[in-house]
């Protein structure tokens, strides 16, 4: 191995540099089509590849980047000038590395257990085989399940990591003001904690003017969520729902650059909705599946869908948009702004931390506002507490008089139920409530 | 005092393992039954729903409030005069109902548990208690909200931490829990009901430790599944009555001999388990569990809640938070929670480590990996074992910790 | 030393009688229903076959297997996966990794270099990639245990079979046949299925050379080349039945008993 790989292994680098350089390849094919949706990707594409380039840096060189989560307030982390990313990032970008299944087989083998989420498990393996870099801090999410609360105690118990500060904030069960003051608070200290181990400091007009450029995503992002609504939906499972997400809670919180390709991307799909046009020639089935994306095999699934049933994504669970707007008046209505949306409206967080409401409800408002033909329950083996609403989402299915399925399923590995079962399942529903 | 040949059960435990199961197992178990009557009592505790003790203080108009999870605020109940019953799932046939509304990835206990709430087996609570405990049971509550008519249902929000300013929330949901028992039941629970209840709850804990103190001898009189039974029976029925019938064991144990020829001390860790036939399956191939961390076990009884404090909600919030032996939801203490294991480990004289979880059950997969490395480090036997909560599979949970002793060379 | 090892199993009963460091006779007969008459009929079996004539020329007895609580002859049990890791050692003391395929279950054992189990796991919740199993396929294909192994070396593209349970395999096999897929590359196709079930249980504890097969299945050649290509490993053959290597281990046992007693 030369000098630069051995640094790489050193400091847990192999992996980001594999995926940033898939990732730039992707840009590259994406740069070659020169449609509106695919010039669009190519951006978060390069957007994504500028984190990686960001956070390498960071390590190489030595300066400060922390780990953290999308609903662990990044407003926070971008207002200190904190580069930042998601130590479970890896498991979701690199699902269609070929590396994933071996990674999930390597975990299996050092004792991390099969039923809980592939998610967690690869993320904890990643640290173990020293697969990750180390961050100057981490911010721990400890929930919205249990799964998350032992993937950040195998974290701070490894023994390369017992010297990476951590701090996690701790969740209310419940949804009300003395929760979101709680949590407040706990971002508070949160607050104290980044600034004691990173040296930055937080500015509170900075933050105000992160707020208040997130709220502008946010606004854009609802004009894009209401665009949705049209018959045919202009966009399927591959543009939109996650993008958004990923630019307004992950990659470009609060920065400009974000602002605009939400601008980019509301201005394309109003063009796309004047003209009446959508990801399939026939839109016959409008479906919302109520999970992430199944990344680790979402080509073998999700093009299938539209091919073979005109089904198109119209909605999913990251595409869903409950935010309200931060309050930016001063620092106490906006970390209370931040521990709203961070505790009720990110989400997963918003319909797993506390009572199983959200999936009622959540699923009342998208089949109503969305003409939603029939509600997919993915099933992730990691989402414990989600299957354990099953009853009440079909219940809630038949009140509205829409077709639900619960399907059974891991999102990163395809071999739990694979591609092919999960057309069969899915086709033989389709077909026994009369949908295409 | 020590042991000699004879023991409580008229066999060596080595030789009802070696000669084969069945007829000296039998015996063990003829022999165990004509014993105790408090260990009787307590037994038979744990093979129902309500034992006779329960059902007679219900016959009195007596109330019941179901507890799911032992961090839920046992005090306030009794201070409010009511017996707190620990949720279980014990004699549950089938999952039938439960399956409607939970799914096939959602752990045994919850789906036998509430299942049983379904079919009305519960009947007799007059209210039933959760805190966020876990993903499978906490939802067993989204579910017996809408379809158990119960006459008084609790949630309190229990935290991921055990810092100070977790005691404090907690604080406040036990006071919220306190005022709605006392909203809807009109009992009013006073501070010195309070520091009744908790002074009653700590005689429990304390007799429950003497008990266990009696397990560190060469000779323990008494068997872990025994025990289980006992530490089950503790959260099932009246408190003093329980009580009383703990202190005439601990008298009858005092001067029974032990047992003397098990092939190796080992220790239990894990979560629910309430069913000590599970415990009688490992023991009957020659190991005796002579201790725990599980949550019917050394967890709920190591410490007692502060005496001294004063005020007594503060005293429980910072009891079930802070100081209390962690269960691994509790975030920030899995290093003081294997410094806990390694600690009985040590006081126990154990031999070997054996943890045991629910299928599915995220906590405590992350923990048995977690425990396991540092038993790895000091080279103290240890095996994992998976397990559904109504017991079955006994030939292959035999043949595992057979193979587990033979590993030991014992 | 005369000594005798009882492994009674779920589909065949094996016995074997020691004489010293040798093996003087063994058996190997079907299960019936009740495992004290199966560990009796072998045992006694073996005991003609050594030139022995009664249970008593016997100085000590271990049983091991599903039913080694039922071997009313027996002076003590011994969990299989002891006694097949102290045979397999015997026959091969490079071995560090055995893989028991039996009639109903699989297990995997990690020795190390003094033949002492340091890691095992039982695969006994399903009965995929098992004898069971292969029973259940021949049947289906009509091609018989030695046909379904002998076709599936000559395949050259295996079928994809990716039930993991044998109910459902069973199924797919019936669909593959319908469809017109040659013989030869169905029961490859079910070998590599197998292979890829024991690769997983046997990843958990880490494979290590020399890696030996033992349990009745050890002796279908197809799987054993389906599993070295899974394992990137050689499979190394032991000198003995592989399906006696419990009960070998079992008689061991017994003679180091016999030795401590005298």
């Amino acid at each position: 191995m030369d000098k630069k790989e051995i640094t790489q292994k050193e400091l847990g680098l192999e992996r980001y540099y594999q995926e940033r350089d898939w990732f730039n390849f992707l840009c590259q094919m994406l740069a070659q089509d020169p449609s509106e949706t695919s010039q669009l990707s190519k951006e978060i594409t390069e957007i994504t590849v500028a984190r990686y380039d960001e956070i390498i840096r960071c390590a190489e060189e030595g300066k400060p980047f922390i780990m953290g989560y999308f609903c662990a307030a990044p407003e926070i982390y971008e207002a200190m000038d904190l580069p930042w990313y998601m130590i479970m990032a890896t498991p979701f970008l690199a699902a269609s590395a070929p590396y994933l299944l071996e990674d999930i087989d390597a975990a299996e083998r050092m004792g991390l257990g099969t039923d809980w989420c592939t998610a967690c498990r690869l993320t904890l393996y990643y640290i173990e085989a020293g697969l990750t870099p180390k961050p100057n801090a981490l911010i721990a999410l400890i929930h919205p399940c249990d799964a998350a609360t032992m993937l950040h105690q195998g974290v701070y118990r490894n023994k390369r990591w017992r010297d990476v500060p951590i701090f996690a904030m701790d969740p209310p069960y419940f949804e009300d003001q003395r929760g979101i003051d709680y949590y407040a608070r706990e971002l508070k200290r949160m607050v104290a904690f980044l600034e004691k181990h990173t040296g930055r400091k937080l500015d509170i007009d900075r933050l105000r003017e992160i707020c208040q450029e997130s709220n502008k995503q946010y606004e854009l992002w609802l004009e894009y969520a209401q665009l949705r609504r049209a018959v045919p939906c202009p966009h399927g499972w591959a543009v939109g729902g996650p993008q958004c997400f990923a630019i307004t809670q992950v990659f470009q919180a609060g920065r400009p650059r974000g602002t605009a390709w939400m601008r980019k991307l509301v201005d394309h799909t109003e063009r796309m909705v004047k003209e009446k046009k959508g990801p399939v020639a026939k839109e016959r089935i409008r479906y919302f599946w109520f999970d992430l994306l199944p990344f680790g095999w979402v080509f073998e699934f999700l093009p299938w869908l539209e091919e073979e049933w005109g089904a198109v994504m119209v909605m999913d669970m990251f595409g869903y948009t409950p935010y309200t707007l931060i309050d930016t008046r001063n620092e106490d209505t906006m970390l209370k702004g931040i521990a709203k949306r961070n505790l009720y409206e990110s989400p997963m967080v918003r319909q797993a931390r506390g009572i199983a409401d959200y999936f009622a409800s959540d699923i009342t408002r998208v089949v109503k506002d969305y003409k939603i033909d029939c509600v997919i329950w993915p099933g992730h083996m990691g989402h414990k507490d989600g299957s354990a609403s099953t009853g009440i989402m079909r219940e809630v299915c038949r009140d509205l008089g829409v077709p639900y399925i619960h399907i059974g399923l891991d999102l990163f590995d395809k071999r739990y139920t694979t591609p092919e079962q999960c057309k069969d399942k899915i086709s033989q529903f389709f077909t026994a409530m009369g949908l295409g | 005092m020590e042991s000699s040949e004879r023991k409580l059960t008229g066999v060596t435990i080595k030789e009802a393992a070696s000669k084969g199961e069945n007829k000296a197992e039998a015996k063990v178990k003829r022999e165990a039954k004509a014993k105790s009557k408090p260990l009787q009592e307590f037994q038979e505790a744990t093979q129902t729903l309500a034992n006779p003790a329960l059902q007679d203080w219900k016959k009195q108009g007596g109330k019941v409030i179901g507890c799911y999870c032992s961090y839920v605020p046992e005090e306030v109940i009794t201070a409010a005069g009511f017996v707190p019953f620990r949720m279980r799932g014990t004699g549950s046939t089938s999952t039938e109902l439960a399956d409607a509304c939970l799914s096939s990835i959602n752990c045994s206990f919850s789906r036998h548990s509430l299942d049983m709430g379904l079919r009305g087996e519960y009947s007799f609570l007059d209210g039933v208690v959760w805190v966020n405990s876990c993903d499978h049971v906490r939802r067993i509550y989204d579910h017996w909200k809408r379809k158990i008519v119960t006459p008084y249902l609790h949630f309190l929000s229990l935290p991921k931490k055990t810092t100070d300013v977790q005691v404090g929330w907690y604080r406040d949901e036990i006071t919220t829990f306190k005022e709605s028992l006392e909203k809807h039941f009109g009992t009013p629970i006073t501070e010195e009901r309070l520091w009744e209840a908790i002074r009653l709850h700590n005689e429990t804990r304390r007799l429950q430790r003497q008990l266990y103190e009696l397990r560190k001898r060469k000779s323990p009189p008494i068997t872990g599944a025994e025990t289980l039974a006992v530490m089950v029976a503790g959260s099932a029925m009246p408190r003093e009555h329980y009580n009383q019938l703990l202190k005439k064991l601990l008298d009858e144990l005092g001067r029974a001999y032990g047992h003397a020829n098990y092939r190796a001390r080992l220790m239990l860790i894990g979560g629910i388990l309430d069913d000590p036939a599970y415990i009688e399956v490992i023991e009957s191939q020659g190991g005796l569990v002579v201790t725990d961390s599980l949550c019917y076990g050394s967890r709920i009884m190591w410490k007692d809640v502060n005496e001294k404090a004063s005020d007594a909600i503060t005293a429980l919030a910072r009891y079930y938070i802070a100081e209390r032996p962690h269960c691994p939801r509790m975030f920030d203490r899995q290093l003081d929670r294997s410094a806990f294991v390694m600690d009985m480990i040590r006081q126990f004289k154990v031999d070997g480590v054996i943890s045991e979880r629910l299928m599915f059950c995220d906590n405590w997969t992350g923990e048995a990996f977690m425990v396991g490395e540092d038993l790895k480090e000091k080279g103290i036997p240890y095996i994992r074992l998976d397990r559904e909560y109504i017991l079955t599979g006994v030939g292959q949970l035999r043949t595992r910790i057979q193979a587990f002793l033979e590993t030991m060379e014992r | 030393m005369i000594v005798g090892g009882c492994d009674v199993g779920s589909a065949t009963g094996k016995a074997v009688i020691m004489k010293d460091s040798t093996i003087a006779s063994y058996t190997i007969i079907p299960s019936t229903t009740k495992p004290e008459v199966t560990a009796r009929v072998a045992m006694d079996e073996a005991i003609k076959r050594a030139g022995l004539s009664s249970l008593e020329d016997l100085q000590y007895i271990v049983g091991t297997g599903y039913g080694r609580l039922k071997v009313p002859f027996a002076n003590e049990n011994i969990s299989e996966i002891t006694c097949h890791a102290r045979g397999a050692y015997w026959l091969l003391p490079t071995v560090r990794t055995v893989l028991d395929i039996g009639g109903q279950d699989c297990k995997a054992i990690s020795l190390d270099d003094k033949g002492k189990v340091t890691d095992f796991v039982l695969n006994d919740k399903c009965a995929a990639g098992t004898g069971r199993f292969f029973e259940a396929m021949a049947r289906v294909l009509d091609c018989g245990l030695e046909g379904l192994s002998s076709l599936s070396l000559q395949s050259k593209s295996p079928a994809t079979i990716t039930s993991q349970c044998s109910v459902f395999a069973e199924s797919e096999v019936v669909t593959l046949v319908n469809e017109g897929v040659n013989l030869i590359d169905i029961t490859a196709g079910l070998h590599n299925a197998v292979a890829s079930r024991l690769n997983s249980m046997l990843r958990r504890i880490g494979i290590v050379e020399d890696v030996a097969l033992s349990g009745g299945c050890a002796k279908n050649e197809g799987l054993v080349k389906a599993l070295e290509e899974k394992l990137g490993v050689s499979v190394k053959r032991l000198p003995e039945d592989p399906q006696i290597v419990g009960a070998i281990g079992a008689a061991l046992i017994a003679k180091e008993r016999l030795s401590k007693q005298s």
